[in-house]
């Protein structure tokens, strides 16, 4: 907490957060659907920020910098390092993640006593969507460390987990353009390409449940244990990936 | 059981304008529990490359090395050794004591235990006052004798100091220095690199020389500086008039019979000795020579 990046963060989350109910009075008919837009965009922006800038240079900054010589000289192995590093980043992103759901509670609390809605707020749909907005973010974080764990500049972390964050969060959208009625005009091998990076990529989109919390739409237990099941594998994978790429790197 | 062995120790670096280069080549010496032991070589030897390996650091290309009987490797062998890399860098963000915390703590300390030896190091190493500031602040010095402090935290069994004396001034060697032989009194292992010949002598039990990564002596100090005596410089007094004499070795008893039956009275007889500084040099020339 010592960075002054995450204090730069901090004043930007309490910032959106004044400015929600100023903005969502922009639209008169729809206020409370505005707030909650807005509070989970914040949050989940602020988390991507965080995310992208603490894992991309967790890793690889240590050993730039050779604290890795001093902390791998401990008994701690090259996969607590990196784990204990993963949980901790984590940890903070979960903090961060609750802060900000505590600060757009009140915030939409605010707009919504201007002009009350005909469909109350579902504050259940609300933590549900902000949780696995989190877990979004967390396997996102995975991927930035498998990146970090091999890179040896700040750029191909930075950057891929930017660039598979964009192409994650658009797979969804292409994957069902390419394989309805308008795919039928693409090459046979064209779709293949197209579905193998489908499953390739982490599907974001699976996580958004910005429409369930904004018009109180029911939830799906199938659909959102699904969901949970894949972050657990991907993020698995993914961190396993990392430990085996840092078990190997040579620290000299 | 020995503290540290390192067997047939081979690492070769792949490079691309080079191809292989061989940093080290079939390396092995052991060093046993409660001796100092100095790994002399100049730089580029392959010092630091084998205490990275040592250190679990990079992996070897060949050969073996166990610490106290366990492979390097496994974390578990770090748990009796105490760590200062050559130009240690720590989190800056932490103060000196947070990190001495920091490092209690992955040894499984108490807190309390942490709080006393924590506080005990800084004074020896005469770091009270910056103990509470960021480390982003510690000069050069400063960070070398906490790297010092964080290896001694857990007081542990063996010591492995890559160029111990880097960066300090000479109060801050010769401090360091005195750790090193009261660390030899509590019975423990040291074992630390350095290309400064005087720190050898004045410190260790058994010296290894490197130089370009192969082992090429290991020998006690005491035996190294006795055998290499070159001379003998004889004070003999002629009729009240005291001179001073240079003989070589093998002229040493012919020259003392003929001044006796010359009637000059010796009195001194002082071995001239070559320092470790000159036995070193002489096997890097060797080592030059052999190469050519």
């Amino acid at each position: 907490m010592r960075d002054r990046l995450l204090h730069l963060l901090f004043v930007l989350a309490v910032l959106s957060l004044f400015l929600i109910p100023a903005f969502s009075l922009f639209s008169m008919r729809q206020v409370q659907e505005l707030a909650v837009t807005l509070s989970l965009s914040a949050l989940s922006f602020l988390l991507l920020v965080l995310t992208v800038l603490t894992g991309a240079s967790s890793i690889w900054r240590d050993v730039e910098r050779r604290y890795t010589f001093s902390v791998l000289g401990l008994p701690v192995s090259r996969a607590d390092f990196v784990l204990g590093k993963f949980f901790a980043i984590a940890l903070l992103l979960a903090v961060v993640a609750v802060v900000l759901a505590a600060g757009s509670f009140v915030a939409i609390k605010i707009a919504v006593s201007v002009y009350p809605a005909d469909i109350p707020v579902n504050w259940l749909n609300f933590a549900v969507a902000v949780c696995f907005d989190y877990l979004k973010y967390v396997l996102l974080l995975s991927l930035a460390f498998v990146f970090s764990a091999v890179s040896t500049s700040f750029y191909l972390p930075f950057l891929g987990a930017i660039a598979i964050f964009m192409a994650g969060s658009a797979s969804q959208e292409v994957y069902e353009f390419v394989t309805g009625s308008a795919g039928k005009d693409f090459a046979p091998l064209a779709r293949s390409v197209v579905k193998l990076v489908y499953y390739v990529l982490p599907n974001f989109a699976a996580f958004d449940l910005k429409p369930q919390a904004i018009y109180a739409l029911p939830l799906v237990p199938g659909t959102l244990l699904l969901t949970l099941l894949y972050f657990v594998c991907y993020t698995g994978i993914m961190l396993s990936l990392a430990v085996w790429s840092f078990s190997r790197r040579e620290l000299s | 059981m020995n503290a540290l062995e390192i067997s047939g120790l081979t690492k070769i670096y792949r490079t691309k304008k080079q191809g292989k280069v061989a940093a080290l080549q079939d390396l092995s010496l052991k060093v046993a529990s409660g001796e100092i032991f100095g790994f002399l070589g100049p730089n580029g030897a392959g010092k630091s490359t084998t205490i990275k390996i040592v250190m679990g650091l990079i992996n070897a290309s060949a050969g073996s090395v166990s610490v106290f009987g366990k492979p390097a490797l496994d974390p578990q062998a770090r748990v009796k050794v105490g760590f200062l890399p050559e130009n240690p860098s720590f989190y800056d963000f932490l103060t000196g004591r947070e990190y001495l915390q920091f490092v209690g703590r992955t040894f499984n300390m108490t807190d309390e235990a942490i709080r006393n030896s924590a506080d005990r190091l800084l004074d020896l190493l005469e770091l009270s006052q910056a103990a509470d500031r960021p480390m982003r602040g510690y000069s050069k010095g400063m960070v070398q004798r906490l790297g010092l402090a964080q290896a001694m935290v857990h007081d542990p069994d063996l010591y492995i100091l890559d160029e111990p004396m880097s960066g300090l001034d000479p109060v801050g060697r010769a401090l360091v220095k005195e750790i090193i032989k009261d660390l030899k009194q509590r019975g423990k292992t040291v074992f630390f690199s350095t290309h400064i010949t005087a720190d050898i002598e004045v410190v260790c039990d058994r010296v290894g020389i490197v130089a370009a990564g192969k082992l090429r002596a290991v020998d006690t100090v005491t035996n190294i500086l006795q055998s290499g005596v070159e001379g003998y410089l004889l004070q003999i007094s002629r009729a009240g008039v005291v001179e001073e004499l240079l003989v070589e070795k093998s002229q040493l008893q012919q020259t003392l019979a003929d001044l006796l039956s010359s009637g000059a009275i010796i009195e001194r007889i002082e071995p001239k000795r070559k320092d470790m500084e000159a036995f070193f040099l002489d096997i890097l020339a060797n080592q030059s020579a052999a190469g050519r």
